[in-house]
Order: structure tokens, then C-alpha cells, then sequence
């Protein structure tokens, strides 16, 4: 007996051990293989878009007393890429997890075409998602974690070799998902999302790990998706390629929304970001000849940034003063000033 | 054709989440990872240890040493060994051979097939598909019960392959299709069924792939000295029959009652509680594990 319960223990300690025995442990990235094809696919019937309609509505999500989403509030349209921006900690994965039902709201809803994902009648092919943490089993193939989502779903199985194709995946089908580098981990999340080619797709840092050929390919991707009428919400941290892919954006601060609306609108609320880079050799003298009205700051090098007047007032009064004036050049707000004026107040990581 | 084009949706039937076909998706899910092959080689290896202890054991049986100081009783044990009855009782413990610790790998890969979802981190994947949580674990106790009966009937042909030879080479015949015999390999399916579910229950239940598998080898391997130890200590204190026959509370000793032909022990209560009592625990732990998944957050 006592034999066989040291046999037991050790058994059960060989098998604690073994678990990552399996796992293929390369790291190195396949070159990208993504197919030169057009895109192309269906559009969405036009009686069909309101179901592809996302809509937050006063959600709230707490963990032990703290806020992680506090009264959220947006709208993510079909037939739009919607920009879901934030700093760290902002509470983007919580809505989107609280979106998916994987995470319940403390309060408030989150519906795609009017209902909660829970009861969506077949919901991968109404949606598909690429979150951080949908990751594959480290020991089963990229051919085998799409299989059985197949199975589970009632999808052809054939349907897992199109998207590895279509995601540039299918030389590495065969091989242990564990061996995946990070780009091609995030292209396997990307294959699974398109499963049931889906009318919604929702995805988190997307490009994380995805090289400048892999985020070219994926704006591609998304903005051909959105063409043809589908839904695309996607949280990036990624400024600049988010004003190249989105249509509309969102921001989110400390859990709460602090702007929505298309990419210009919410950069062109920033009037007061608006300011001229002026070179000259007597700031401290234009300063005096512009009156309150303006704000000059020291840019380095001598150069000088003024807001709050613009170019053509800050000329006449160099010009009135007899100031010199090397330079002027007015910078127009960007996605990055935008963002970070409107959510320096709120920022905090958490 | 272009690439968003689908030959495989559009000649798609009927597509969505039907019971067999979640089953099927966990099953699949199993084979395709090499866990799975470390239980079976396991679970084989045992069982064909405990044949061979069973086979010395029941040889001495028949067959008792010149040199042991009760001769006399060992011979009577022999002859009562040789009756039919007594034969049979021999075929029906070779045919369960490795029962007790084979049972244990089923219950190991039932706490594999819920725990490995959150240790890998596919349960987000796996709820994603299949938003509504107790269709999943529900799916998972089927295909634990699937692999559960599969790792049974193994071990039924491993013992059943054996089993004539060894009476055989013993002199002794009975029928392998006797009903004490189909009773005990019967009960023994129960056994790996029950206890597949049992680690599945407690997977879901305590989430941890450690935590759940320290607990379930105490659960099991522990279990029959601590309730022998205490229920013992309350016998001593208050000597009424009801508390010898009531260790079968405890998971492991309700399964060794459930599967044991007459009296596993002493003031047994009969099978038939053994049996219940591991439903009872099944299905308890089953609904406290869809309860927590339920309601718990996907991390």
C-alpha cells in the first residue's frame, strides 16, 4: 500500500512536471507570407447593418470598490472602424470583456444589435474578437485551436485552412501554438475572429507584435471589413496608425469617456491646440507686441510656440514692431495632442 | 474568388452550438494536446502492475506457502477459493485489476479538462464561442464521462485478455460472462464514470490545476485512512454501529462500497449508498463548479 501511494504522489508530481514537456519552445517569427490576393468578400445586406450596431450604455464595471469603467457611454457604428483610445489603466479591456460577457457590468449595458453578446444566437458568427488573453493551448496547433472552435460552432472544418491562409498562417498550421512568436499569435486571434466571417468585429491592440508588413496588412484587412458594412471597434495605444485606420473615435480616461466623434471632429475640438512655431532673435519682444491675447512658450533652439493668436496676427505685429521673424509656421493639432490634452486631467495608471 | 470569399461557409449546412456537437469539441480538445497520452501510458502501466500484485496475490490464495504458521486456516481460505463461487469472486477481482488507482487517472483528467483552460488561458477562446457557460461544462463532464468509460474499457480488455490465462495457468475455470463477474467490471465502469466527473466537478470548482489535483489525490488517497481514523476515535467515544458503517461519506470509500461485491468493510452499508453517495458528490460539486464559473469573471 505505502508503495503505492509513493508510485501515486510521484505519478502526480510527474505529471505536475510534464505538463510544458511538450511545448515547442521556438520563438522565431516566419516571415510573413500574407497572400497577395484581393481581399474582397461580401458586403452586408443593408436590411442587416443595425445588427452590426454596438452600443454602450451607461456601464459601469467595479472591482472591490474601485472603478474600473465608471458610467461609459458610446456607440460603435456599422460600415465604421471605431478608434477605442486610452491610456493604461483607462478601463478599455474591461469594457470590451464586459462587451463579450466575459466579465459581468456592475451596472449599465452593452448590446451588438441591440442584444448582449450572451444571447446572441450564434455568436461567433455575428462576432468575432482578438483579445490579448484568447490565446491558443501551448501544446495544440494553430490548425487544431481553429478546428475546435469549428466543431464547437458548427463550422466546416475546411473554414480553419481559409483563414490560416488568409492570415499568412498556413505553413505553421501544423506546429504547437506555443512555438507561435507574438505576431503570429495575434494573426492566429486574428484567423479565429474570422471564423464565421462575422458581421462585428471587436479587437484589442491588434498590432501588438505585428511587424510594419503585418499592421499595413491588417489596416488593409479591417478597412476593406468596414467597406463592405461590418462593424469594427479596435482599442490600440497606437496613435498615429489609428488616425490612418479609424473613422471614428472614442476616449476614454479614468473609466469615463471624454470625447466621441470622427477622427477630425475630435482632433478639430482642439482649437486651442492650434500653434506657431516662431523662429526669431527677439521672442521676449514679440511677446510684449502681441498683447495678452497670446501665450508663448520656449520651443528649444531658440524657438518660440504661440497659441491663442495665429499666424497672420503674430506677422502683422512683428512686422508693426519691427520685430525679425526667421520662421513661421503653424503646427496643426495631431491624434497624439489630441489625445494627450484630453486625457492628461484624467490619466492614471492603475 | 477572392480571400474574405468562403467556400467552406458557404456550403456550410446548418452552423451553431448543438450539445453533440460541444461534446465533440471537448473531446477534440483532448486529443489534441499530448497530455492525454501521459494519462492513458499511465493509467496502462498501472493497471498492468496492479494485474501482476493481484495475480501473485490470488495465486497465494489458491496455492498457500508450506511455511506459514496458520497452514491449516490458509488451506481452508484455499479450498473455499476453489468453490465456484469463490473462483468467480477471483475472476471478478482479476477483471477490476488496477481499479483503484486507474480510477484515479480518470479523475486526474477530469481536473485536466476544466483546470487547463484557465492554467492555458483558453477559456476566454472557449466562452468567446460558447458565451453560455454551463453548456461548456456540461459539454466537458460528457466528454470527461466519454474518456472516463474509454479509460474503463481498456483496462476491462487489458483485464479480460489476461484474466482466462491466469486461471488458466492456476487450474481453475470459471465463465468471465458469470453475473458476479459482468456486476463487479459494471460497477467498475461506474467507478471511472463517477470519478471522471468527480475531478471535472472539482476543476471547476477550484480552478487551479495544482490546487485541484493536490485536492483530488487527498481526496481519494487520503481519504479512507482519515475517515478510518476518525470515525474510529468517534466510535471509542460512542459505541454505536451506525458510526462504523458511516466512513462512506467520504468520496473514496462510498466508490470502494459502490464497487465492492458483499461488504468492502465491516458494517458496510450496501452498494447501493456507496453509489449514491458518489452521485451525490458528482453532482454537488458539478453545480458548485457551474455556480463559481458562472458567476466569476474570465480573467
Amino acid at each position: 500500500m505505502v508503495i503505492l501511494l509513493a508510485a501515486l504522489v510521484l505519478g502526480g508530481l510527474g505529471w505536475l512536471a510534464w505538463r510544458g514537456h511538450g511545448r515547442d519552445t521556438r520563438t522565431g517569427d516566419q516571415p510573413l507570407r500574407l497572400p497577395a490576393r484581393p481581399l474582397g468578400g461580401k458586403p452586408i445586406p443593408p436590411e442587416r447593418l443595425s445588427g452590426g450596431l454596438i452600443v454602450v450604455s451607461g456601464l459601469t464595471k467595479e472591482y472591490r470598490g474601485s472603478k474600473a469603467v465608471d458610467g461609459l457611454s458610446f456607440a460603435a457604428q456599422p460600415g465604421r472602424v471605431t478608434g477605442f483610445l486610452g491610456p493604461n489603466g483607462a478601463g478599455k479591456t474591461t469594457t470590451l470583456r464586459v462587451l463579450l460577457n466575459l466579465a459581468e457590468a456592475t451596472a449599465g449595458t452593452a448590446t451588438i444589435g441591440g442584444v448582449r453578446y450572451a444571447d446572441l444566437d450564434q455568436p461567433i458568427r455575428r462576432v468575432g474578437a482578438v483579445l490579448e488573453t484568447s490565446a491558443a493551448h501551448q501544446g495544440r496547433t494553430g490548425r487544431d485551436h481553429l478546428r475546435i472552435i469549428c466543431r464547437a460552432s458548427g463550422i466546416p472544418l475546411a473554414r480553419a485552412d481559409e483563414v490560416l491562409e488568409l492570415t499568412g498562417l498556413a505553413l505553421a498550421a501544423g506546429r504547437a501554438a506555443g512555438g507561435y512568436s507574438l505576431g503570429m499569435r495575434q494573426r492566429l486571434g486574428v484567423a479565429a475572429a474570422l471564423l464565421g466571417d462575422p458581421q462585428v468585429l471587436v479587437l484589442d491592440e491588434p498590432a501588438n507584435g505585428l511587424d510594419p508588413e503585418g499592421i499595413r496588412w491588417m489596416r488593409g484587412l479591417l478597412r476593406t471589413l468596414a467597406a463592405h458594412g461590418r462593424t469594427i471597434l479596435v482599442s490600440s495605444h497606437l496613435l498615429g496608425e489609428m488616425e490612418q485606420l479609424a473613422d471614428d473615435l472614442v476616449i476614454i480616461a479614468s473609466g469615463r469617456l471624454v470625447a466621441e466623434g470622427t477622427v477630425a471632429s475630435v482632433i478639430g475640438s482642439m482649437a486651442d491646440a492650434r500653434r506657431t512655431l516662431v523662429r526669431t532673435p527677439q521672442p521676449a519682444e514679440l511677446a510684449v507686441a502681441l498683447g495678452s491675447g497670446a501665450v508663448v512658450t520656449p520651443a528649444g533652439d531658440g524657438d518660440v510656440y504661440i497659441t491663442g493668436v495665429d499666424a497672420v496676427t503674430i506677422g502683422d505685429a512683428a512686422q508693426r514692431a519691427g520685430i525679425a521673424v526667421h520662421q513661421l509656421v503653424t503646427q496643426r493639432p495631431d491624434l497624439e495632442a489630441a489625445f494627450l490634452q484630453l486625457t492628461t486631467e484624467r490619466a492614471a495608471i492603475r | 474568388m477572392t480571400l474574405l470569399d468562403s467556400h467552406a461557409l458557404d456550403g456550410a449546412g446548418n452552423t451553431g452550438t448543438t450539445p453533440l456537437r460541444l461534446v465533440s469539441a471537448e473531446i477534440m480538445k483532448i486529443r489534441t494536446t499530448k497530455s492525454w497520452w501521459l494519462f492513458l501510458a499511465g493509467f496502462i502501466l498501472f493497471t498492468a502492475v496492479a494485474l501482476v500484485n493481484n495475480g501473485f496475490s490470488h495465486h497465494y490464495q489458491l496455492y498457500p506457502q508450506h511455511d506459514l504458521s496458520d497452514r491449516a486456516q490458509a488451506l481452508a481460505q484455499a479450498a473455499q477459493a476453489r468453490t465456484p463461487a469463490g473462483v468467480a469472486a477471483i475472476a471478478a477481482s482479476m477483471m477490476t485489476s488496477g481499479q483503484f488507482l486507474s480510477v484515479l487517472f480518470a479523475m486526474l483528467l477530469g481536473v485536466h479538462i476544466m483546470t487547463s483552460e484557465f492554467a492555458q488561458q483558453t477559456a476566454t477562446a472557449t466562452f468567446l464561442t460558447v458565451p453560455r457557460r454551463t453548456r461548456v461544462i456540461v459539454a466537458k463532464l460528457a466528454a470527461a464521462a466519454c474518456f472516463g468509460a474509454l479509460f474503463w474499457l481498456i483496462a476491462t480488455i487489458i483485464d479480460g485478455v489476461t484474466t482466462p490465462v491466469f486461471l488458466h495457468s492456476q487450474h481453475v475455470s470459471t465463465s468471465l460472462t458469470g453475473w458476479i463477474v459482468i456486476r463487479s467490471v459494471l460497477l467498475s465502469l461506474l467507478a471511472f464514470v463517477g470519478w471522471a466527473i468527480f475531478g471535472t466537478g472539482l476543476g471547476a470548482l477550484l480552478r487551479s490545476e495544482v490546487v485541484s489535483v493536490v485536492a483530488g489525490i487527498g481526496i481519494y488517497a487520503g481519504g479512507f485512512a482519515a475517515v478510518e481514523l476518525v470515525f474510529h476515535a468517534l466510535y471509542q467515544l460512542d459505541r454505536q454501529g451506525w458510526i462504523l458503517a458511516a466512513p462512506v461519506i467520504a468520496p473514496a470509500v462510498a466508490s470502494d462500497v459502490m464497487i465492492t461485491p458483499g461488504r468492502a468493510f465491516p458494517h458496510a452499508p450496501p452498494q447501493w449508498v456507496g453509489a449514491a453517495v458518489m452521485a451525490g458528490y458528482a453532482v454537488a460539486l458539478t453545480a458548485a463548479g457551474i455556480a463559481v464559473i458562472r458567476r466569476r469573471d474570465v480573467i
